[in-house]
């Protein structure tokens, strides 16, 4: 009986899915982050950090949104 | 002619499953969204119908297999099917009605393998299967939903926990609505496909269609996916005040990361051939999310008795599938069974929702929105 679970993919799942949460987690994270700390610098005038900050939000929100994009290619393509 | 009529019970009970299968699923993908804010109720339901709609056509890879590895094809009857269905239905309001999710996907499959046990006994249920598609993912889904979204909140709270409040819950309120838009259309994907391949199913039984695996006819198409939006856009109300509100409060973040957690495990799960159910991922999430907070704000009382709903899906949904079986089939193998079961439900849900008119509006409604 317990060769009719496919222990390959469950232990592969074990690893994956959480490695995938937090890759999604990590890149909302840094589009949160960065986008609440760029408006801080903004508006205390500091041009330069408010400009890294908003490329580590954009960063974050290209990685978010790869992310996103793999998810509708899984659906797309799931047997 | 028995067999016509066998064929429009069937298509009509299925269409019938589908739309419970969308109220009572909505909770999955929106509930949070909804307790945290991120949309308001109804834009909420109806962003999840639009894109349960658009999910059915998505993908087509019909699942004409309903319940396939897990029960003898060639023991499935549409009598088979019919029973089946009812005890999936069964199962799907009693549990909206006392507001705990539950898999709709294993209340099909319950049904299903109760009547054809009724039907033909153990050598129609394959159990091999029943371990591999039903059990053991209903133990793994929830679990590592739970951790994932447990170090997700975790993460979430380290990268953010400094930052002014206001600017951090509106860029998580936005993050959800990408996230329980992703959970709608996989939700139309998966589970519109469930009752195309009912009814491609019936009418290939029926001689309509030929072929291993022929397409469903667009009308098929059509009317599942709308069945499954009506379903959706009526909003299962009790559940959602269920996963969204009554488990945990839960913060922006923590919505987030339960339903990115649990959509990200689901279709890491999809994508290693490893399907898991929705309603149990997501579940999982939601406590882990409220644990990884605070062990003592999640309403432990109430994630037993989701979990009991949960072990009792199969065995219920099943007993009242073999049951409506074996009702069926006292009155012979033709279209009368079915006809009279059919009528009895009609008449008995009539008879419940006049009586609770008369006690006020029948049908739970949407939240008001603040």
């Amino acid at each position: 009986m317990i060769a009719a679970i496919n222990t390959e993919a469950l232990l592969e799942l074990m690893w994956a899915a959480p490695l995938a949460v937090l890759t999604v987690t990590v890149a909302y994270g840094l589009v949160v982050n960065g986008a609440a700390r760029a408006a801080d610098a903004r508006r205390d005038g500091r041009g330069v950090r408010a400009g890294a900050w908003a490329t580590v939000a954009i960063a974050g929100a290209a990685l978010f949104l790869a992310a996103v994009v793999f998810g509708l290619i899984i659906m797309v393509s799931k047997d | 002619m028995d067999s016509d009529i066998i064929l429009v019970i069937v298509v009509g009970t299925a269409l019938a499953f589908d739309f419970t299968n969308g109220f009572h699923d909505t909770a999955n993908a929106i509930a949070t969204s909804i307790s945290t804010r991120a949309l308001a109720p109804r834009t909420a339901v109806t962003l999840a119908a639009v894109l349960n709609f658009v999910g059915a056509f998505i993908s087509l890879k019909v699942a004409a297999t309903v319940a396939g590895g897990i029960v003898d094809a060639d023991l499935v009857t549409t009598t088979v099917i019919f029973a089946g269905l009812i005890g999936a239905i069964f199962w799907n309001l009693l549990t909206w009605y006392f507001g705990l999710p539950s898999s709709s996907s294993h209340a099909l499959i319950g049904g299903v393998v109760g009547a054809a046990f009724a039907a033909a006994g153990s050598k129609a249920v394959l159990t091999d299967g029943l371990l591999e598609k039903v059990i053991v993912p209903a133990v793994v889904a929830p679990i590592i939903a739970f951790a994932a979204a447990g170090g997700a909140i975790l993460i979430t709270y380290r990268m953010v926990g400094r930052l002014r409040p206001g600017p951090v819950n509106r860029g998580y309120r936005l993050g959800q609505v990408a996230s329980a838009s992703l959970l709608s259309l996989s939700h139309g994907t998966n589970d519109a496909q469930k009752t195309m391949g009912i009814i491609t199913l019936a009418l290939i039984a029926h001689g309509d269609l030929t072929g291993a695996s022929p397409d469903p006819p667009t009308w098929v198409v059509v009317s599942a996916a709308s069945a499954i939006a009506l379903g959706t856009y009526s909003g299962g109300w009790r559940i959602i005040k269920t996963m969204g509100s009554r488990i945990i409060k839960m913060d922006p973040a923590q919505g987030f990361a339960a339903q990115t957690g649990g959509a990200a495990v689901l279709l890491t799960a999809a994508h290693l051939g490893f399907p898991l159910s929705t309603t149990h991922s997501i579940t999982g999430a939601v406590l882990g999310a409220g644990a990884a907070k605070r062990v003592s704000a999640v309403r432990w009382g109430l994630a037993g008795n989701i979990v009991v709903a949960w072990i009792l899906t199969l065995p219920a949904a099943a007993a009242v599938g073999a049951l409506t079986y074996g009702l069926s089939m006292i009155f012979g193998s033709g279209a009368l069974g079915p006809l009279l079961i059919s009528v009895c439900l009609l008449t008995l849900m009539a008879a419940i929702f006049g009586q609770r008119l008369r006690r006020g509006p029948a049908l739970t409604t949407a939240p008001r929105e603040t």
